[in-house]
């Protein structure tokens, strides 16, 4: 049966604070990396196939779609490891005061686009 | 199962529009849940226009002017009015706080005014708290000392000083109802006001229950529902930090 009562509005209705920002990202990226391991892991399976396989994923690699996927997944990478040093840091005890939650939260939401950039940049140099 | 939409018979619809009698030039308007459990009807959004030259400073004070001024049927909490009896708290523009301490000059714009969220809706502003009792009577909130001495049960400056933070709950709400995990959860996450309370007689250096009462916390369930999303203590009215004692447990658990 159902309640008579209505549900008071929750998500609906409740601002968005820097740190339930980065925790839900946390958690996308989380799902996300998921997915790109897989990708990654198909990608050195492709090498173990043959040229012709890996032929075929590298240019999918190469192409727009795939670059854009490529640095998709070195930003969720790189947000997902700066949030996770923010929680180590929170599981010792430190860094709870609101302030500092404002100000590590906001470290990780802009500093993974930035080191996001320079990853792809050097990843580029490299190859 | 995560409900993110509210079920149908929760979903908000346009109330009525209480226009200003006075003649006012100041103004504002005041946005307010409304729900009659008398009544077969959604719950609604009234407004209010506010003649804020003659209010004071609160958010209670404009809820006490519409129900003394313009609409008596409207329902609250109120009691003390000086933030310690934790008895309005409530949900004004998308935070959680107390009305009574809580600045209406703080808020931009319209004023929008809530129930606590996620919870049963009794009427109007008032929402059901009875599970958040039940658990909180769960962690047993009492001293469990096999002293017993006609004289005080002596304590350190130092252990005192472990209750400051913790003391100060005057369970009011704010921290569990801001709470996603509490949201989704509730009927079996502790959330972060019984948390609190809880780390508040495990640190107490008079207490001989320690190791039960974390024995007792810890569970996947009840305890690591928390993943310091800390929407509990950016909205504490009282400024205590339910993430923190709630990762001081954790911590304990870990190294126990």
């Amino acid at each position: 049966m159902e309640d008579k009562n209505p549900i008071s509005p929750h998500i609906q209705i409740y601002n968005w604070h820097i740190s339930s920002l980065v925790s839900i990202s946390h958690r996308i990226t989380g799902i996300i990396n998921f997915f790109a391991i897989t990708l990654i892991a198909l990608w050195i399976a492709s090498l173990l196939l043959g040229e012709n396989y890996y032929e075929y994923t590298n240019s999918f690699l190469s192409s727009f779609f795939g670059k854009f996927i490529c640095m998709g997944i070195i930003w969720s990478f790189t947000f997902q490891v700066l949030s996770e040093i923010r929680h180590l840091i929170m599981d010792l005890g430190y860094g709870f005061e609101p302030k500092t939650t404002k100000i590590s939260g906001l470290i990780v939401l802009i500093g993974s686009f930035p080191i996001s950039v320079s990853i792809y940049a050097i990843g580029r140099l490299i190859i | 199962m995560v409900q993110f939409n509210l079920p149908a018979n929760s979903k908000v619809e346009k109330g009525q529009y209480y226009k200003d009698k006075t003649g006012s030039k100041n103004i504002r308007k005041v946005n307010v849940y409304r729900w009659d459990p008398s009544k077969n009807e959604n719950p609604r959004i009234d407004t209010y226009e506010v003649d804020m030259d003659n209010c004071s400073s609160k958010v209670l004070d404009i809820l006490n002017k519409i129900k003394n001024e313009i609409d008596p049927s409207i329902a609250y909490r109120r009691s003390c009015a000086h933030g310690v009896c934790g008895s309005c708290a409530m949900n004004m523009n998308g935070k959680n706080g107390l009305a009574c301490t809580k600045s209406h000059s703080e808020l931009d714009g319209d004023i929008d005014i809530y129930p606590l969220p996620h919870l049963k809706v009794l009427k109007d502003l008032i929402g059901d708290l009875s599970t958040l009792y039940k658990q909180y009577e769960s962690v047993e909130p009492w001293l469990k000392t096999s002293k017993i001495n006609d004289k005080e049960n002596i304590q350190s400056k130092k252990d005192r000083a472990k209750l400051d933070g913790l003391y100060e709950c005057i369970m009011c709400a704010c921290c569990s109802t801001s709470c996603p995990s509490y949201w989704w959860n509730g009927e079996k996450y502790l959330g972060p006001a019984v948390l609190l309370q809880a780390y508040r007689w495990i640190i107490d250096s008079r207490d001989e229950d320690r190791k039960e009462r974390l024995k007792k916390v810890a569970d996947e369930l009840k305890l690591y529902r928390c993943h310091t999303i800390l929407n509990c203590t950016n909205a504490c009215p009282k400024g205590l930090n339910p993430a923190k004692a709630i990762a001081e447990i954790k911590k304990m658990l870990a190294t126990a």
